[in-house]
């Protein structure tokens, strides 16, 4: 669905290219996380998978960086809005501030497709049961908490009806509420509608229980590709300054194996 | 909701009333306090329109209340300015050297109450119009949705601002930052307390700018909106004859100015 | 130096009653930690110590000093205060000014701050950026920058609000080493935190508030060891104390190190 051949990629007016020689392909229904030390690359790889690397940011690049076969540079932002999602760190800077009811923020992004008003409703009302945000339905945006901030954040590009959803650390600002609340959102997003969800994240028990691979990033480079547990249990993570599960840590002075659990269940059947 | 709007949310005949009447309602509200010409005709479309129309519209006691807290200053003010220094024949009372007025005083209330009718108007539209059904009414006549967009986040994101201040209020206050009166240490206070605010909002534009595109802004499309704006034919006249009336009063006082 | 809180309420002027009757005494030099949901209570309870917010009943001493004879700008010379966000209070051209400006506002003399500045810049890391704009450095070292800001005010104690959020693998091991120190330095450190490996493995004693009271409070293996008490107030527990628990192991282990000693104790009991 989305493929990188050897794609480089310099912002504007630097030297050291922010991601270097990547080859990658993403399929559809994938759920794909991305693990990096800050400044590794996560951000940029997230832009260049939704288009707004090239789009937004100019700079160079180099390889090739397709979406269907097509190449990302010849499709418009306003032609990608309606088909790869991008949700970022902050909650609040995804509101847009313009409307003054959840329902009405999340219309904000089909009225700019011109979209007819009845199927509006329609989707509206599906975003916010997809992410179980029902009840704030007419509550102001600013009046609830980052959690739920950004599953409005979320339903918002999810009514736009993507087919590939990314995500730049969208739990970093929350507490252990939401980051729960948005990890059920998108398990439920992948197992019910088959959406691509490519999910940038620091918190590895958490990736490690939902995602189908995970992709390391270090310097701007690819540095490992794998299931959850072959890449987040490998010795290579505490060098990229990734770290690992304290449950890969305890094993690995325990255990003599080069499979380490990486999640509860895991360590559990392997201690046991 | 604190701030920014001062929407008031009811169920009413003059919430349900399209965007663009209460605007040209509003916009007679200012003719008439620019045009009529004496306190008692001022006074008398308060009473008989616009308070009937607050109530009309369930708003009365935040009608009264904000008309109140605004002209309330200015009947002071006006009154104690006019009554002493604008002359005439009737004197009320003395202090020391100076004489209050009669003529004084009706000249300072007419003012007064040329005030309250404008704001009136304005209140009666703002407290019963959501902005985003106003302005949503506007770009339907051609007003740019870009500048739209703009005012309405500066409604919106006014609070938020307001919170923010005071978190960095509390940051410098616990570094050491005393919080006095006095010109100098507001002056020491502005740099502490505007650049956080500043830089952080600049560092947030990015975002927010790509956070806009991934909701298809800049797409070409024709905006639809979520909400349609009812209308009929008897409200499209009620505008027309709102407008023209405001006209005629306005051309009615230049003419018997120019007389 | 020590610092009481008896009896401790407070009302927001919405109606919320924040605190209710919290006693809480804290002798010099404990690294302490504070859990518990959002809307527990933890903010407001640590505002009280710095004067930010005064107490509806009770009394907050800072020492000798009862917080509400003084004003806050008087108790940051007890009490440093890193707040979550750095950009709400980074305003200065350079690092070297902005870390200047706390002990300049307590009254330090020229030499005294530029001692302080290098000191608190070396302390965390940033001693080679002393002369960068602050803004040029990524948002995990701003954080940083404005650790080394508290820092230099040389206060006995200092009050940490979510010092990991944010923080990849090795900001959380850079914020773990300045605790290490500042702990050895003999300075009282409070921290706020929702990242309960990271509370686990380095506070000295846990307190978990529930709905404005103190819940818990104790050594971590007593706290942690409380399943129940902790599930109602909504705190999860750390990973190691999770997988021992589904192990059935009988033991609260904070480190790794921790819990491979008791791993190895259970598994021979088992076997006998």
């Amino acid at each position: 669905m989305i493929e990188l051949k050897k794609f480089s990629y310099w912002y504007p007016g630097t030297e050291e290219p922010a991601l270097q020689r990547i080859s990658l392909d993403i399929s559809e229904g994938e759920f794909v996380g991305i693990v990096g030390a800050n400044g590794a690359g996560k951000s940029t790889l997230c832009y260049a998978l939704s288009g707004f690397v090239p789009h937004f940011y100019n700079g160079e690049s180099e390889g090739q960086l397709t979406f269907n076969g097509q190449d990302m540079a010849a499709l418009d932002l306003g032609q990608l809005a309606g088909q790869v999602g991008l949700v970022f760190q902050n909650p609040f800077n995804q509101i847009s501030g313009a409307r003054f009811t959840v329902r009405e923020e999340i219309a904000f992004g089909l009225e700019n497709l011109g979209l007819p008003r009845s199927e509006m409703h329609a989707r509206i009302d599906e975003a916010l049961d997809l992410v179980n945000i029902q009840d704030l339905a007419d509550r102001s945006p600013f009046s609830v908490s980052g959690g739920q901030q950004q599953r409005i954040a979320i339903a918002s590009i999810l009514a736009m009806q993507p087919r590939v959803l990314v995500l730049d650390e969208p739990t970093s600002q929350l507490d252990p509420d939401g980051t729960r609340d948005v990890f059920t959102a998108l398990s439920k997003l992948v197992s019910t509608r088959k959406i691509t969800v490519i999910l940038a994240e620091h918190k590895l028990e958490w990736l490690a229980t939902f995602c189908d691979r995970v992709i390391a990033l270090g310097g701007g480079k690819l540095r490992a590709e794998g299931t959850p547990q072959e890449v987040l249990s490998s010795e290579q993570m505490l060098r990229l300054g990734i770290g690992r599960t304290q449950y890969s840590e305890a094993a690995a002075r325990l255990l003599r194996t080069k499979k380490l659990p990486v999640t509860l269940e895991q360590a559990k059947k392997a201690l046991k | 909701m604190r701030g920014g709007s001062i929407y008031i949310e009811r169920t009413s005949g003059l919430h349900r009333l399209h965007p663009l009447t209460k605007v040209a309602l509003t916009a007679l509200c200012f003719a008439s306090a620019a045009a009529l010409p004496s306190l008692a005709w001022l006074l008398a479309l308060f009473v008989g329109l616009l308070l009937p129309l607050a109530i009309w519209g369930r708003l009365t006691a935040a009608f009264l209340k904000s008309c109140l807290l605004v002209v309330g200053p200015f009947v002071i003010s006006l009154t104690i300015i006019q009554g002493f220094f604008s002359g005439g024949e009737t004197v009320l009372f003395r202090l020391g050297r100076f004489a209050f007025t009669q003529e004084g005083l009706l000249a300072g209330l007419t003012f007064a109450a040329r005030l309250l009718v404008a704001l009136g108007g304005t209140l009666l539209l703002m407290q019963s119009t959501p902005q985003a059904q106003l302005m949503q009414a506007l770009t339907e006549r051609g007003f740019p949705p870009r500048l739209a967009y703009v005012v309405l986040t500066a409604i919106q994101i006014f609070p938020s601002f307001q919170d923010r201040a005071q978190v960095i209020i509390d940051a410098q206050q616990a570094r050491g930052l005393e919080l006095q009166s006095g010109l100098l240490s507001r002056v020491r206070l502005l740099l502490p307390m505007v650049g956080p605010l500043i830089l952080g909002s600049v560092m947030d534009v990015s975002e927010r700018a790509m956070a806009l595109e991934a909701r298809a802004f800049s797409s070409p499309a024709p905006k639809t909106s979520l909400h349609s704006l009812a209308d009929s034919p008897s409200q499209r006249i009620l505008r027309w004859l709102l407008v023209l009336a405001a006209a005629a009063l306005l051309a009615w006082r230049l003419w018997s100015a120019l007389q | 130096m020590n610092l009481r809180a008896e009896g401790v309420s407070f009302r927001y002027p919405s109606g919320v009653l924040a605190l209710d009757g919290v006693s809480l005494d804290i002798p010099s030099g404990q690294l302490l930690a504070i859990l518990g949901e959002n809307g527990a209570g933890k903010t407001t309870l640590v505002k009280l110590f710095n004067g930010l917010l005064r107490p509806a009943q009770g009394s907050v001493h800072i020492g000798d000093w009862d917080t509400a004879q003084h004003s806050p700008a008087a108790l940051a010379s007890r009490v440093g205060f890193l707040f979550q966000n750095p950009d709400d209070q980074l305003f200065e051209r350079t690092l070297a000014r902005e870390v200047a400006y706390g002990p300049r506002n307590l009254g330090a003399s020229e030499a005294e701050v530029a001692h302080r500045v290098s000191r608190a810049l070396k302390l965390v890391g940033l001693q080679d950026m002393a002369d960068a704009h602050p803004y040029d450095l990524p948002a995990p070292q701003r954080k940083l920058l404005a650790l080394a800001a508290t820092i230099a005010m040389d206060t006995p104690i200092l009050v940490l609000d979510e010092p990991t959020i944010g923080q990849d693998e090795l900001g959380c091991r850079a914020i773990s080493r300045i605790l290490t120190d500042l702990h050895a330095m003999g300075r009282t450190l409070m921290m706020i935190s929702h990242d309960m490996d990271f509370c686990a493995e380095h506070a000295e004693r846990l307190v978990v508030m529930l709905n404005g009271k103190i819940h818990l409070d104790g050594s971590p293996a007593e706290v942690l060891s409380q399943t129940k008490k902790l599930d109602e107030a909504e705190v999860a527990p750390p990973q190691l104390v999770r997988l021992a628990q589904a192990l059935k192991m009988r033991a609260t282990p904070l480190t790794v190190d921790e819990f491979v000693d008791e791993y190895k104790q259970w598994r021979k009991k088992k076997n006998k």
